[in-house]
């Protein structure tokens, strides 16, 4: 799908939601997870190290890849938002 | 997974205040961690670059998915489903490399043959990915099929039937080729027990009541489900041969409701 055609799709679906989403049509919500979903990337392959981070929790404390892991690894899940 | 000695955590580009407040709203235990910026989803190299810089409220989001990652930080596993309505459950990858029968089995017992059949989960969303496992006990001196056989032999075959299911698979070990004298013939068998493990997709409905989505398909109402299978195989050792078998199965699983945001401060 060209770039072009994704941004118009992204952005014209969330402008027909901010207003009620009554005149969305299925054809275009197709589009839209179709948009989004494009050739999507999975990171890195099996076999390969992940790379190294350090981010806040939610209670704000620093939380490093090797201390987040337990004795047999770490369950890691990349998810949209926790907000929408 | 805390049995199996694996941790749990997420990460998503929203502020540390909107995870707190969600992981207080859920009573959230795992780490939840903020890439604000989404530094980190763009060291992963998993930033959804369909989205427009411009686009105020999915820029930044990740291509939803998951990694089961070793002690030493290699990727040991991975699940990227389709479209981001379709996710996997945690167990999956549980029951893919722990070894676990899974929260949810059932056992067989077919004289010859016994076996547990086990989904990752009794619960799950619409649109979720579970695990699925088959472990087949032998008794000495028996064999059963693999594929490809000849038409008249039952080769073994897991199969599940209910109007929640989307997809399926299970991947077998391969079989070994063994000459049946009394038959004359070489054909692929299992001569012991093993272990397979596959996946079995849940269909995706949708959470809220817009025209537009319903039009995708019927609404799963939420609550308790059964999902049907049936183990065939054909048991056989080097002087007897068995009838081919259908052992009919039933798992439970319950489809949970959606979960709406959580309520802002």
């Amino acid at each position: 799908m060209e770039a072009a055609r994704k941004t118009e799709i992204l952005h014209g679906i969330v402008r027909k939601m901010m207003a009620g989403g009554a005149d969305i049509q299925t054809s275009e919500w197709i589009d839209f997870v179709e948009a989004q979903n494009d050739g999507f990337r999975t990171g890195p392959e099996i076999g390969a190290k992940v790379p190294d981070f350090t981010l806040p929790d939610q209670s704000g404390r620093s939380r490093s890849l090797h201390d987040l892991t337990g004795p047999n690894g770490l369950l890691l899940v990349f998810s949209r938002s926790a907000d929408w | 997974m805390k049995a199996h000695g694996i941790n749990a955590a997420s990460i998503t580009y929203d502020s540390r205040e909107i995870l707190s407040n969600f992981s207080a709203a859920y009573k959230i235990e795992f780490p939840m961690l903020s890439d604000a910026g989404s530094k980190v989803i763009r060291a992963f190299g998993i930033l959804n670059t369909n989205v427009p810089e411009d686009h105020k409220m999915m820029y930044g989001m990740p291509w939803p998915g998951e990694y089961l990652i070793a002690p030493d930080g290699t990727v040991l596993d991975k699940v990227f489903l389709r479209s981001y309505e379709h996710r996997a459950v945690a167990s999956e990858v549980v029951l893919r490399h722990f070894d676990s029968t899974g929260a949810n089995s059932v056992e067989i017992n077919a004289g010859v043959l016994k076996a547990t059949v086990a989904l990752s989960t009794d619960r799950c969303f619409t649109g979720q990915e579970l695990g699925l496992a088959l472990e087949v006990r032998l008794d000495p001196g028996r064999h059963i099929y693999g594929k490809p056989l000849p038409a008249n032999y039952q080769a073994v075959e897991l199969t599940l039937e209910s109007p929640l299911i989307a997809t399926q698979s299970l991947e077998l070990p391969a079989p070994t080729p063994l000459l049946l004298k009394a038959l004359g013939e070489t054909l692929p068998v299992y001569g012991s027990g093993f272990k397979a493990h596959g996946n079995v997709g849940i269909k995706w409905s949708p959470p809220m009541p817009a025209p537009f989505l319903l039009a995708l398909g019927k609404t799963i109402e939420p609550g308790a489900y059964e999902i049907a299978g049936t183990l065939r195989f054909q048991a056989c050792s080097d002087e007897v041969c068995e009838p081919p078998q259908a052992i009919k199965f039933v798992l439970p699983l319950t489809i949970e409701a959606g979960v709406p945001a959580a309520p802002k401060k």
